[in-house]
């Protein structure tokens, strides 16, 4: 029971950092990289091929994926997010999608096969059965999960930089007038977001102990389901969103069946949006506003008490 | 013409339903990843139709056709509130879930000949030989897909003339302007995703008979993207346009067999590429009006100088809005 809730919220823990991935780029550009997802597989892919290859060990693959990833990020940023930052985002997202397609078809003419199995930096260093049946995959993502979790939070909340991605999130036209070069704000965080996809990109092959061609499917609607069920735009609302989708996925799953599952996440994702565009930073928003009005409406009764009894 | 051919035609002519589905939202600025659920839901309600005998092909392609526009109705009361991205999310969702609805479907009836006929999971549906019983050609087939797809670009040319199509065009490029101009977005919006899942569903009711086999793997993204990228390649200016980007994506798979496993490489290149350089395709608004005059001074200088009113604006005026 606990290592089910454990794997429901390490699985989450994943979800919650691809969703923090598009929120942040959401935040900065107005945009969504639809090819995030490709990105990452596409380090996944090259850490195996190397692997394979015996150019790298297990416990190297980690930079691997996330150094591809990141390059992958950046090619995606010059042919569809720099050329269109003048247009309508709906330009931009359909390259990103067109892109998608062609990163997936690079990794699967390099490795052609069904799946591959993914090496776990653990094979045979947790005995099995240990600690009430939790892996340490699981333990791996949940403690990655929430050490980038905490430092995004010091980098956005404590930092130069941190302010500067603030202010741009707030008001792109105020931001630059300010002195803010958003052009490379901007560049910044979708190497940044690319560098958390590709962290979770491990984390989740490690959990699944291999990977297939559909991840990049995959990761990218897991990501962009958790970040609109947490609310577009919003850290908290993302992490919050991941580990709902998580805890979800593993109950429907075990209670119905994969495919089945896979049904019942798209018809979550379906009914949050037609619902409730806004996610869960947005009915949290309501309710505080709504918190706040009473609040200021009570105050101004206390008030206006105490100054009739001054009188 | 030989059978190779005649099988490029009618791919040709399938696809370039999807692509259509594509553009009629395109045009009122929605980009939609899902047009692939409504040919599938076509392509299995027209089979349905024709395999347990029940109906003639005629009106089994309206009956797909039918539930094409019915369950474009429900994604755009699904997505009444959504605005770009988030409406792309939704179309994408969508069809995935009516792709593994259908993995699920499993509907075996007795037909007419005896044995079980219908859609049946992930196993597929097929036995959909209506056409080849009744004798009707390779040629005759690509006839009559060529002919409706005629029929929808005519019908759609018209439409685009009338208030609601000229109010289309508006919210795609400026939905409050067009709002502040007394249209309404939802309404047209609504009606901009019924005729699209209408025209996609006609095409896959095509498509079924044409393949007598169809399974729910045949309707996933890669042929959507393909729907789409057809109306983006192809231009935002006429209807016309989507069938453009279908011979450039099958002159390129047919024109450089080498090509044939970099297929999707090539593809989502060139789209990127092509979308910096054109971002509302090849026959964009710009140019249709540019040859749109054109034309007309050619028609102009034919019997003579033209009348004075009939006086062109200058290409100046045919600039792409912004």
């Amino acid at each position: 029971m606990i290592a089910a809730a454990v794997a429901g919220l390490a699985l989450g823990a994943s979800y919650a950092l691809l969703a923090t991935g598009f929120t942040v780029v959401f935040g900065v550009l107005r945009r969504i990289d639809l090819a995030y997802g490709a990105s990452i597989m596409l380090g996944l892919y090259a850490a195996i091929w190397l692997h394979r290859e015996g150019m790298a060990g297990a416990p190297a693959l980690a930079p691997v994926v996330i150094a591809v990833t990141v390059l992958a990020a950046a090619y995606v940023e010059r042919l569809c997010f720099a050329p269109h930052a003048d247009r309508p985002p709906v330009t931009a997202m359909a390259a990103s999608f067109a892109i998608w397609m062609q990163l997936q078809e690079i990794a699967v003419l390099a490795l052609p096969l069904h799946t591959y199995p993914f090496p776990s930096p653990f094979a045979g260093a947790w005995p099995a059965g240990a600690l009430g049946g939790i892996r340490p995959e699981h333990v791996l993502a949940l403690v990655a999960a929430a050490a980038i979790g905490l430092g995004l939070a010091r980098l956005l909340g404590h930092t130069r930089f941190g302010l500067a991605v603030r202010a741009t999130t707030e008001n792109r036209a105020a931001a630059a007038c300010a002195g803010i070069d958003t052009r490379r704000v901007a560049i910044a965080v979708f190497g940044l977001a690319a560098a958390i996809g590709g962290v979770a990109g491990y984390l989740i092959a490690c959990i699944d102990g291999q990977v297939a061609p559909h991840f990049a499917m995959r990761a990218t609607l897991d990501g962009i389901a958790a970040a609109i069920l947490g609310g577009l735009g919003s850290i908290p609302g993302a992490i919050a969103g991941g580990l709902l989708l998580g805890l979800v996925e593993a109950a429907a799953r075990s209670a119905w069946g994969p495919q089945q599952a896979d049904l019942a996440r798209y018809g979550l994702l379906l009914a949050v949006l037609a619902a409730a565009p806004g996610g869960l930073a947005g009915i949290a928003g309501a309710a505080r506003r709504r918190l706040a009005a009473r609040r200021r409406a009570s105050g101004r009764r206390v008030g206006e008490a105490s100054a009739a009894g001054e009188a | 013409m030989d059978d190779f051919h005649l099988a490029i035609l009618a791919n040709a002519g399938l696809l370039s339903f999807l692509g259509l589905s594509c553009w009629i939202l395109l045009v009122a600025g929605m980009v939609s990843f899902g047009q692939q659920a409504f040919f599938a839901i076509g392509a299995y309600v027209a089979a349905f139709g024709t395999v347990t005998g029940a109906l003639p092909l005629p009106l089994a392609l309206a009956a797909g056709l039918g539930a094409g526009a019915a369950a474009g109705t429900l994604l755009g009361l699904i997505t009444r509130r959504l605005g770009g991205f988030r409406f792309a999310v939704a179309s994408l969702a969508f069809a995935e879930a009516v792709r593994l609805g259908l993995d699920l479907l499993v509907l075996r009836v007795p037909g007419p000949g005896g044995g079980p006929v219908g859609p049946g999971g992930t196993d597929g549906f097929g036995g959909i030989r209506l056409l080849y019983e009744s004798g009707t050609t390779a040629g005759g087939f690509v006839a009559l897909i060529w002919g409706t797809l005629a029929a929808v670009l005519v019908l759609l040319t018209v439409a685009e003339r009338t208030g609601p199509g000229r109010g289309l065009r508006m919210i795609g490029e400026d939905p409050v302007l067009a709002e502040a101009l007394g249209r309404d977005p939802g309404r047209l919006r609504l009606a901009a995703a019924a005729a699209a899942g209408a025209v996609a569903a006609l095409g896959g009711g095509l498509f079924a008979h044409y393949t007598t086999y169809v399974e729910p793997s045949n309707f996933g993204l890669m042929i959507g993207i393909h729907g789409l990228a057809y109306a983006l390649i192809g231009g935002l200016g006429t209807a016309v346009a989507p069938l453009l980007g279908v011979g450039f994506d099958i002159g390129l798979l047919e024109g450089a067999r080498a090509f044939q496993s970099y297929r999707m490489v090539v593809f989502g290149g060139a789209v990127a590429v092509f979308l910096i350089w054109r971002p509302r395709g090849i026959l964009d608004e710009a140019l249709v009006a540019r040859l749109a005059l054109l034309f007309r001074r050619l028609a102009d200088r034919a019997p003579g100088p033209g009348p004075a009113g009939a006086r062109p604006t200058s290409p100046q005026d045919a600039k792409e809005p912004t």
